[in-house]
């Protein structure tokens, strides 16, 4: 077989760059070991999550009921119906691309693609032959040394087939998907404890909106160890046992690891192609997504952190564009970032400390949710948005929001950021009433001294 | 410093990566950017808000529309016989009947006849527009610039209250008391140097609508009748129009329509 364009994974990023490359007018082919396009985002990560986390919402948000007056009997949980209602979902939206794909005439194939040559893979014994090729081919779970094989160690893929509620729950890192899967188990009656080698959770992102969902995951019944390491991990049938760093012991019935992920790149046999990895099993590529060998162009989670889906997406379209001839390149770090915990916390841009080591004049201005009205009547609890900005410009640098559908909220200081917005620009918008996006505009009302709802 | 923080918007950043020229100033400008006074002695007179005005509409014109001037040349002895035969009693009633006159007429006659030239083109070029009503455009020429007043219903007019309201829409506009509804919306313009001077010219059309009419002074020309050449007195006319809207062959009839009734100015009251 001989293709224009090759782009191996169909994950977001791949998929992306196929069907932009096709409405383009190239000849595309797509490789992926699936059997469904979508990739991790869409099989076992992004979708098949926040499915599962919506089920935890409802949970929790029936229980929150009975303080408005409304009480429901303890929920009885069918964990072969929230399965196949996630599942169905799944395959809906696979579905959906495979039927796109077929639209634009992108030739889908099933199989593992090894390079055999600059210009040729093999996938499943049969010869590819592109001119360009896109290495979309993703990241797996890191799993730790050392550590024994067990089926009640799980990764996050293994975690959101709900294979069981565990009664006690450890997750060994309290990143992003760390938290959400204490979240998901919390709210399904696990008694989850997180174990997290930095001093916080989500060292990136702002401390004071950490330190708020730090305190409503306390609530929700997490228990956090931050320094702390897992020294040694041993399996009996009565449970696991984890020794930590700090010498105290903690006993699970189920143990996820959610340190990281690792990229796939090693997988594929790149050295073939005649391209070399960096540490991490990176793929270095340039604004244009092209590694150093010029027909070779690389995406997503292969060129390292941060290892997001959008990320993806946008560098596949780049990419798909740049081998049609076009002049572009992806010209932005802003990549937002989404934990979607309860409450949600979400930020982009710089923190206040990062700005001044940027060397920005910057200061913040927040807004406590428990100051909106919006907030207050949809059940909402403590939440905070905070602007980071320059003091003499007033141009925005920053932001993060913690609370419900902050992730949704969050594009609109994304977009202030990109355009180069001002806090007047914030401030002087009309933001509907009552409504969480007004915080929006409070913050930047109250760093230019003219709010009047604090 | 890290740049974390992006200048410009994503579109006007990927433009400039494209390498197109982002900022909003007009292509070309680096041809007025020279120094004259390095070759003598130079005063700077800020453009007049009208001359801003009418620059814009021209540059418009010969940037979007593609125009072709076509020219004529009517007989008019019959017509000068006509309008000085009348000059002493039009002076009693105060009345400068001027060729003009005649001409407005002659066009809004033709026009009726070839409604063609009484359109315009939708904003979005899909659509033409036919107008059922006749106004004519009459470009003066002021001390501030140049303007366009327009006779309403040219086609339903006397030529003597055709040359009454000539009159008073150029002393009007030469006062810059031309009201709003005083302009816009003719069928066509007719710019006129027959006072002044010159052969033939090539006008360029008053967007939105579709031709103009360009006049120069009236000629005597000798003119062989097929045994020997007599002088006669002949009116050169100068069409330009939007060639998208009209033809070649569709402007020579129309300004031959022209000058048969500057020819035989009796078909004017018929």
């Amino acid at each position: 077989m001989k293709t224009e364009l090759l782009v191996i994974g169909s994950g977001p990023g791949g998929y992306a760059a196929a069907f932009r490359a096709a409405d383009l007018g190239l000849n595309v082919v797509l490789v992926d070991k699936r059997d469904s396009i979508g990739g991790v985002c869409l099989n076992e990560g992004c979708i098949p999550s926040k499915a599962l986390l919506h089920v935890a919402e409802v949970i929790r948000e029936a229980k929150h009921a009975s303080e408005l007056g409304i009480t429901f009997s303890e929920p009885e949980i069918d964990l072969d119906k929230v399965r196949a209602h996630k599942d169905s979902l799944v395959g809906k939206l696979t579905g959906g691309l495979g039927g796109i794909a077929r639209r634009r005439k992108v030739t889908v194939h099933q199989g593992e693609a090894r390079f055999t040559g600059p210009n040729s893979v093999s996938v499943e014994g049969e010869t590819i032959d592109f001119d360009h090729v896109i290495i979309a081919v993703g990241s797996t779970p890191v799993s730790l040394p050392n550590w024994p094989v067990d089926a009640r160690i799980w990764d996050s893929t293994r975690a959101l087939e709900l294979p069981e509620i565990p009664k006690r729950l450890t997750i060994v890192g309290a990143g992003i998907i760390g938290l959400e899967m204490a979240t998901l188990y919390a709210a399904l009656g696990s008694k989850v404890t997180l174990v997290e080698l930095a001093d916080t959770m989500l060292p990136d992102a702002d401390a004071e909106s950490a330190k708020v969902l730090h305190k409503a995951m306390v609530q929700q019944g997490c228990e956090f160890h931050f320094g702390t390491a897992v020294v040694d991990i041993e399996t009996s049938s009565a449970g696991i046992r984890l020794t930590t760093s700090k010498d105290t012991t903690i006993e699970a019935d189920i143990v996820i690891s959610a340190v990281g992920r690792r990229s796939n790149a090693g997988k594929v046999n790149i050295e073939a192609a005649g391209l070399t990895l960096s540490r991490g099993d990176i793929i270095d590529v340039d604004a244009q997504s092209r590694t150093t060998v010029k027909h070779i162009f690389a995406i997503g989670d292969v060129t390292g952190m941060p290892m997001l889906a959008h990320r993806a997406t946008h560098q596949g379209k780049i990419a798909a564009e740049v081998i049609a001839g076009h002049k572009v390149q992806l010209d932005t770090k802003l990549i937002p970032s989404v934990a979607y915990t309860s409450p949600e916390f979400a930020w982009i841009g710089f923190s206040v400390e990062a700005a001044k080591a940027a060397g920005y004049q910057a200061k913040s201005s927040s807004f406590p949710w428990l100051a909106s009205g919006r907030n207050l009547a949809s059940g909402g609890q403590d939440g905070l948005t905070k602007l980071v900005y320059d003091e003499p410009t007033g141009r925005i640098l920053g932001g993060s929001l913690v609370g419900k559908n902050a992730g949704e909220l969050l594009a609109e200081v994304t977009l202030a950021i990109e355009m180069g917005a001002t806090l007047e620009d914030l401030a002087l918008t009309i933001h509907a009433h009552p409504t969480l996006s007004e915080t929006i505009a409070f913050a930047a009302e109250r760093a230019l001294g003219s709010l009047t709802d604090l | 410093m890290i740049k974390m923080i992006p200048d410009g918007s994503p579109s006007q950043r990927a433009r400039s990566f494209a390498g197109h020229s982002v900022k909003a100033t007009p292509d070309g400008q680096q041809y007025w950017q020279v120094d004259h006074s390095q070759y003598g002695a130079v005063t700077e007179v800020p453009m007049s808000k009208m001359a801003l005005v009418s620059a814009g509409n021209l540059q418009a014109s010969i940037q979007l529309i593609p125009s072709v001037t076509h020219g004529d040349k009517a007989s008019v002895d019959l017509l000068e016989q006509f309008r000085k035969g009348l000059k002493g009693e039009m002076q009693a009633r105060g009345v400068k009947l001027s060729v003009l006159a005649f001409l407005v007429k002659a066009l809004a006659k033709a026009l009726q006849e070839m409604p063609k030239f009484n359109t315009s083109l939708s904003a979005d070029g899909q659509t033409l527009i036919q107008k059922h009503y006749v106004h004519i455009g009459i470009a003066v020429d002021t001390d501030y610039g140049l303007v366009v007043p327009v006779i309403r219903n040219a086609d339903q007019k006397g030529i003597v209250a055709i040359a009454e309201e000539i009159n008073v829409l150029a002393l009007a506009a030469k006062a810059k008391r031309l009201k709003a509804e005083q302009m816009g919306g003719a069928s066509m313009s007719i710019t006129s140097l027959g006072n002044i001077g010159g052969t033939y010219f090539t006008p360029i059309v008053n967007p939105p609508e579709v031709a103009i009419l360009g006049v120069t002074p009236m000629v005597t020309e000798p003119v062989w009748n097929g045994t020997e050449f007599l002088p006669e007195l002949r009116l050169p006319l100068d069409l330009s129009y939007d060639h998208r809207v009209i033809n070649g062959a569709d402007a020579a009839r129309f300004t031959r329509q022209i000058c048969k009734y500057l020819t035989e100015p009796q078909r004017l009251m018929v």
